[in-house]
């Protein structure tokens, strides 16, 4: 690691300053004009009462409000001659700012809120928002520039994510709105993300099976495959509210047909037609991906297994299958991340998961249970996005290893 | 052959929905086979001609903002003078598209209230990222020894975005707009939950009162509508 190091600074020849870094710059400047002159926060007097927004200027904490001139300066600096140095110490900055940013917020409302009052709320304005988008930009462009790895990445991200686990955990945080929102139907909250798991995996474990099948048909009877393809892409455009509402009626008519049906509950509202659809969705990105996959594998290869004297299956389970893996994990990934997000509408014909809150937000023009439906939506979609790209990245890794050291 | 072939498609898709825009209270005893214990069979609060008209509305504007938007960031971040901004850019685009369109269209709420406004920003930044990303695919795709040829006769600038660049990157570009489009037809249907006028209306007041006609009005709607213009754009690419 040290060596690359090395070589870069070397590269870079010391009498040379680098041209300034525009991004940086221009992110710096978005983010102070946020923080300073957006309202950062509002205090409610309790859930139905539009809150008074509050800009840094009016809190007037001096000592925080000197810190983050003088980190957002020193970044300025810093991106004015980018060296390899001055961009490592301005991710340290940055990072440190998302860090401090939830304790900041603990600091905030143990000063806003008078602890007597109990149903006293924060919520959190536009200043804060925007300042946390700009700032995890910046970090997303120190990550390019200083081209991490991956453990790297997913260290500062951990880091982070701890902070403001703690700060949540800690109470420091309770007289948020959104926290309050929370305590108020924890229960419900825990029941809902789970649901909402449980539905996108059965959903991506059912159209993977699928998907297989499908694949290895269109695999074995070619003309299978511009039918499928064309059922499947229609399936695609029409809109999620429009299937599941479709799904209803006839779900509806066999629950009531048979009722054996209806005792396992399957009914036109409920998990029934959010499975069906969800998969339908599903079964496009998946088997095209796992179609790919498998056809992409070069014929050589497959070719020099057999000559080794494989048989058939062997071919498949051992050398087709697992270089076509990193293809199929990508059908995965898109699967799921849509499926996360279609699982939310799915709340609307009573599937449940988190899309209730948000539904119910909505009904009850309760913003912030808006966000503890959604906020977790994303979260877990970026999530699950980032760990089936790093674990693909990783096989395609070990396998391109594994060529090489045959090779040699 | 082939302006009428080519056409056929879409025109067929869109006969479908006019007949059924128009003459939905002619299908009523049809209708009423899903929903045999209903008082109104037809969804009466709208007309479904305004509702395809509204919908198509709020899809309009929000598309069109995002082309101009997204192409023009996208071409602005591939300049000489813009290239510094183009990790960052092509990074945000494919982390964008992770978010769920719902999670999008519910947090545009709280900043700028209900009805169609926040809808069509909401599908503007939605629809924004794909059409970043297939404008940069589509630019950076095309070949070195193209783009130096062309400024080796002499072209400037924006001759070579105009007659080079665009022109070659068209197909990604367009497919880009298309998923765009597509995604916009099926998150406006969602917007009805947050005030929008869209041919949401009738399945959300179909889940509500349980009436299962006002669904499948709403859903067959939006569904030849976006086949309609999903095949449109087949044709166009």
């Amino acid at each position: 690691m040290s060596s690359v190091t090395g070589e870069h600074a070397a590269a870079q020849r010391p009498d040379l300053t680098p041209a300034p870094n525009p991004v940086l710059l221009v992110l710096i400047a978005l983010a102070a004009t946020a923080l300073a002159g957006l309202p950062l926060i509002s205090v409610q007097p309790n859930r139905i009462m539009p809150g008074e927004g509050l800009t840094l200027w009016a809190i007037g904490a001096a000592p925080a409000l000197l810190v983050a001139v003088v980190l957002l300066a020193g970044l300025a600096w810093l991106a004015w001659r980018p060296t390899r140095r001055a961009l490592r110490l301005a991710l340290a900055a940055v990072w440190l700012l998302l860090a401090l940013l939830p304790w900041a917020l603990v600091a905030l409302a143990a000063q806003q809120v008078d602890p007597a009052m109990s149903s006293a709320r924060i919520g959190l304005g536009a200043g804060l928002w925007g300042g946390l988008f700009v700032l995890l930009l910046a970090l997303l462009e120190l990550i390019n520039r200083l081209v991490l790895t991956p453990l790297q990445r997913w260290g500062l991200l951990l880091g982070l994510g701890l902070s403001l686990l703690l700060a949540l955990t800690g109470g420091g945080l309770d007289s948020l709105a959104l926290m309050r929102e929370y305590h108020g139907r924890s229960a419900a909250f825990h029941a809902a993300l789970r649901y909402h798991l449980v539905l996108v995996a059965a959903v991506v474990g059912i159209s993977l099976l699928l998907a297989a099948v499908l694949a290895l048909a269109m695999r074995r009877w070619s003309r299978l495959r511009r039918g499928t393809f064309s059922v499947l892409s229609v399936l695609q455009t029409i809109p999620s509210l429009a299937l599941f509402g479709l799904l209803l009626a006839p779900l509806a008519y066999l629950a009531a047909r048979f009722t054996w049906l209806g005792d396992l509950g399957v009914r036109g509202i409920g998990w029934a037609p959010a499975l069906i659809a969800l998969v339908a969705y599903s079964l496009l990105p998946m088997t095209r991906n796992a179609y790919v996959a498998l056809d992409e594998v070069a014929a050589d290869v497959t070719d020099a297994a057999r000559g080794m004297g494989m048989s058939s299956a062997q071919v498949f389970w051992q050398v087709r299958l697992p270089l076509a893996l990193p293809v199929m994990l990508e059908g995965i990934r898109i699967t799921a991340v849509q499926a996360i997000g279609l699982a939310a509408v799915a709340a609307l014909i009573g599937a449940g998961g988190l899309g209730t809150f948000i539904f119910q937000g909505l009904g009850q023009a309760a913003m912030d249970l808006v966000l503890l439906g959604a906020l977790p939506i994303i979260l877990i979609a970026l999530l699950v996005d980032g760990m089936f790209s790093a674990l693909a990245e990783q096989l395609r890794r070990i396998q391109g290893r594994g060529d090489t050291a045959h090779g040699g | 052959m082939s302006l009428a072939r080519r056409l056929s498609a879409p025109l067929v898709w869109a006969l479908l929905l006019a007949a059924l825009m128009l003459l939905m209270p002619l299908f009523e005893e049809v209708f009423r086979l899903v929903a045999p214990d209903t008082r109104a069979v037809i969804y009466q609060r709208d007309s479904f001609v305004s509702l395809v008209a509204s919908h198509l509305l709020v899809v309009g504007v929000a598309s069109l903002c995002a082309i101009v938007l997204g192409m023009g960031a996208a071409i602005l971040v591939t300049r000489s003078w813009g290239r510094d901004f183009l990790p960052l850019v092509s990074q945000l685009a494919s982390i964008g598209q992770t978010f769920p369109p719902v999670a999008v269209l519910a947090l545009a709420v709280p900043v700028l209230g209900f009805g169609s406004q926040p809808t069509i920003v909401a599908l503007v930044l939605y629809g924004l990222l794909p059409i970043v990303r297939n404008t940069l695919v589509g630019i950076q795709g095309i070949a070195p020894g193209v783009m130096e040829s062309a400024r080796g006769m002499g072209m400037s600038g924006r001759q070579i975005l105009w007659q080079v660049e665009l022109p070659l990157a068209r197909p990604v570009i367009v497919a880009g707009i298309r998923t765009s489009v597509t995604i916009n037809i099926a998150t406006a249907a969602i917007g009805s939950t947050i005030g929008a006028r869209t041919l949401g209306d009738p399945i959300i007041a179909g889940i509500v009162n349980g009436n299962t006609a006002f669904i499948l009005q709403g859903a067959l709607l939006i569904a030849l509508l976006a086949l309609c213009i999903d095949s449109l754009f087949e044709r166009l690419q």
